[in-house]
């Protein structure tokens, strides 16, 4: 027959490109579903769509990791699924699960996040006239009208909800299942023409969730604004550098690039020039270094659950790709660039370390916290070797699953208006909210790099893999610079537990089912592979990339 | 590669050309003047790539980036309106110098790089076949995911689009016939019917409170029969403002004009 011809020619093994095809064709149908179904029963069926769709998507992957398929490049040469892509996509499915539960969640927030009219809202509810209700609606300087801020409501003691429930924005599930699939395709792209536009296909969701909040409206708004312009901006330099090692190679293939830089008779000048800005492009999508101005201000403004999925799958994908172009295209000739790159890695480890000393709000803590913890990625991903291949992928397993856990934490404490963003709202939570207070020092303390926590398992096989490459003086830097960021973590378990709390200071929400789950499973993985590393750290080192 | 001598003669002269407009598109105030600078830059694109024996792919620019991409965004510049400029002033001090230091460097940077390259053969790639076949295989064959990743972007941006264009937007509540006419009735008319022209002095803009002729009595046309109950209330007097019949009858209105000899004030 023609097509299967064609289709063998082409390479398509279905059994390798399974997950990412039912990410992509969920996120098709999920479409779908928005424009058939009535509007009161879109939120369920999507949420349970959704989660149906990255749990077997995710069963996917591991059924083949586990049944010993050899490692393929499909498509045509575009796609390569191999052991250490399997790791990259398994970490990704596991860490929608909880982004998707809390993204859908509607119990500490009225409405959830994602609520299409706050004002409508809080109207109903000021009719129900629930007395535990408290609305604020303070007139920012919109324009647009006064944004309402979070009703807040002890679950159990709020008043007879409105008859209706609340509407929400529900393309969110779309979108995410999207932005996954451009993260899927991203980390697994064997060509920079599709990592290109996979890169594309995981942004462009992003940048829209990001600016969805209908709280604090015009934060999220300009965290959008701002992450698109920058965005745009940093995949051009991507577009440049691809259209030099173009020019170079002849080919946009990661092995024909490291095929050419082996042979002789090249100007180098066009392959580092197109590296240079490649580079450019992924750090940027990683918040490494200098390239990080973004994060704080988009980390901050967009919704919190949006900024747990971003910080954890976005830095899983884009370091992928990063691990990926630096072994596969450019591991031959790692000698000559490597030196610019240990500076960039400085760079971001000093710059997170630094600034994030001098924040005041916990989610820009957070922000600049991925900046150098970033940094420390980095030194795994500049050690081609094995080890650090391996390492790098346990780490970002494990940051993932430990920001989730704390962004989930941190969009529990609340106060009139919002969440209570600023440190000096979390004084004497212990007290308040021993669970919540615990459950946050933990994270805080994995992110610190302290033993029993994933966080010290990364780190070290992050170093050790860095020590063994010959890296001694970065990860030196990069071992102060952990030192001095366990300051600004130890400081807000201080605050916690030795201060006394504001007699007007936040309180704590109790969390619904769906973030509870996500903050759990998040602090688990947290303490399981701090405790048991050994199973995650082996399915890490089962490969290598395949060109 | 060889370069024939008309390749070379429509690249020197397309070639500034290009650039010009990349330059007059950076540098020109007025969006719309923007726009157009880019168009003279796409076009000579286009002719390059004619010139390079891509008939096909020269076409495709010029009609989908000169023709569709560029008309739509001068259409969008026309609909935000033409003025919109941006603002000119410098946030960050010595902003603009820096950015003019960096981006220079970085421009010789990248100038260095290509130049020193100039002289070594380029890799080409392979063009197998004819021109909008090789295209084909390439879309349809080797760059088959990227093509349909594309899809995925599409479909992201028009869901995008659609949901940023309706986000909290309240449902406009429909105004019924009764509310309308209340409002109609009470006074001041934001919403419906007009205003009183200029030259006019009046104290109330409501259907309700009659005309006055400049002796100061009531005008009778501008009592309304339908809320004849209204006006006599109003007015006091047992007026007969118009028989029974006759409510749409404007003639009939101003064979009374002579009646309505009322002190009408209004306040």
């Amino acid at each position: 027959m023609g097509s299967q011809s064609f289709s063998d020619a082409l390479g398509v093994d279905y059994g390798a490109l399974a997950p990412l095809l039912i990410v992509l064709g969920g996120a098709c149908v999920s479409v779908l579903l928005e424009a058939v179904l009535p509007r009161v029963r879109r939120r369920s069926v999507q949420l349970v769509f959704s989660l149906a769709v990255v749990v077997v998507a995710l069963a996917a992957v591991i059924i083949r990791a586990t049944s010993g398929a050899g490692d393929v490049v499909v498509l045509a040469g575009s796609l390569s699924v191999d052991a250490p892509g399997l790791f990259l996509w398994g970490t990704l499915l596991a860490l929608a699960v909880p982004s998707v539960l809390m993204l859908a969640d509607r119990s500490v927030e009225p409405g959830g996040v994602f609520v299409a009219d706050p004002e409508a809202l809080a109207e109903a509810q000021e009719r129900v006239g629930a007395g535990s209700l408290r609305s604020t609606s303070s007139g920012l300087p919109s324009g647009t009208g006064t944004d309402t801020h979070g009703v807040v409501g002890r679950r159990g003691g709020a008043g007879p909800e409105p008859t209706t429930p609340p509407e929400m924005h529900t393309e969110i599930f779309p979108f995410v299942l999207f932005a996954l699939g451009g993260m899927l395709a991203f980390s697994a792209a064997n060509d920079l023409l599709t990592m290109f536009v996979a890169l594309e296909v995981l942004s462009l969701p992003l940048y829209l969730l990001c600016g969805l909040a209908r709280r604090r409206r015009l934060l999220s708004q300009e965290a959008a604004v701002k992450y698109f312009l920058l965005g745009a901006f940093a995949s051009a330099f991507f577009l440049y550098g691809v259209a030099l090692l173009y020019g170079y190679a002849g080919s946009v293939r990661l092995a024909d690039i490291a095929a050419s830089a082996a042979g002789p008779l090249r100007s180098d000048a066009l392959l580092f020039a197109g590296l240079a800005l490649l580079v450019v492009g992924l750090m940027f999508k990683a918040s490494v270094g200098p390239f990080h101005t973004w994060t704080p201000d988009v980390y901050q403004g967009a919704p919190t659950p949006v900024t747990a999925f971003m910080a954890a799958c976005t830095k899983v994908a884009a370091f992928g790709a990063i691990l990926r172009v630096f072994t596969v295209a450019f591991g031959t000739t790692a000698l000559e660039w490597r030196g610019v790159l240990w500076a960039v890695a400085i760079a971001s480890m000093v710059i997170g370390t630094v600034l994030g000393i001098t924040q005041t709000d916990l989610k820009r803590m957070v922000a600049y916290s991925s900046v150098a913890h970033a940094g420390f990625i980095l030194i795994g991903c500049l050690a081609i070797t094995p080890a650090g291949l391996s390492g790098t992928l346990f780490y970002l397993l494990a940051y993932g699953f430990t920001t989730i856990a704390i962004l989930g934490l941190v969009s529990l404490v609340r106060s009139g208006d919002g969440e209570a963003g600023h440190l000096s709202g979390y004084a004497g939570l212990a007290q308040r909210s021993p669970v919540v207070a615990a459950a946050l020092s933990f994270c805080l303390l994995a992110l610190a790099g302290v033993p029993l926590t994933s966080g010290f398992t990364a780190k070290f096989a992050v170093f050790s893999a860095g020590l063994a490459d010959g890296m001694a003086p970065l990860v030196i830097v990069g071992l102060v610079c952990s030192a001095i960021a366990a300051f600004f973590y130890l400081r807000v378990i201080v605050l916690m537990y030795f201060s006394d709390p504001a007699p007007d200071g936040p309180t704590v929400s109790l969390p619904g089912p769906m973030t509870t789950v996500a903050i759990t499973l998040g602090v688990a993985v947290t303490l399981l592979l701090g405790v048991l590393p050994t199973a995650a750290l082996e399915w890490a080192g089962a490969g290598t990339f395949l060109g | 590669m060889t370069t024939t001598i008309g390749e070379a003669i429509g690249f020197w002269i397309l070639g500034p050309v290009a650039l010009a407009g990349g330059l007059g598109m950076v540098f020109s105030r007025n969006a719309v003047h923007s726009a157009l600078w880019l168009v003279l830059t796409m076009l000579s694109l286009g002719v390059i790539y004619m010139l390079q024996a891509a008939p096909f792919l020269g076409f495709t620019q010029i009609i989908v980036y000169t023709g569709a991409i560029m008309m739509l965004f001068v259409f969008v510049l026309m609909m935000v309106g033409r003025d919109a400029s941006d603002s000119v002033v410098e946030v960050l001090r010595g902003q603009r110098v820096a950015a003019a230091v960096l981006g220079i460097g970085l421009a010789g940077l990248m100038i260095g790089a290509v130049a020193q390259s100039v002289g070594v053969p380029l890799a080409a790639g392979a063009p197998s076949g004819s021109n909008v076949g090789g295209l084909g295989l390439l879309v349809f064959q080797r760059y088959l995911l990227a093509f349909e990743l594309t899809s995925a972007l599409i479909i992201t941006g028009a869901v995008g689009a659609m949901v940023y264009t309706f986000a909290g937007r309240a449902k406009s509540k429909a105004i019924t016939q009764k509310e309308r006419v209340a409002e109609r009735l009470r006074g001041p008319l934001e919403k419906f019917g007009s205003r009183s022209g200029p030259g006019v002095f009046a104290t109330a803009d409501s259907v309700a409170t009659p005309a006055l002729l400049p002796d100061g009595s009531v005008a009778p046309e501008s009592l309304s029969a339908i809320i004849e109950a209204t006006a006599r209330e109003r007015l006091g007097h047992a007026t007969e403002l118009s028989r029974p019949g006759d409510e749409h009858d404007t003639a009939a209105h101003s064979h009374h004009a002579e009646r309505g000899e009322i002190q009408g004030s209004q306040t």
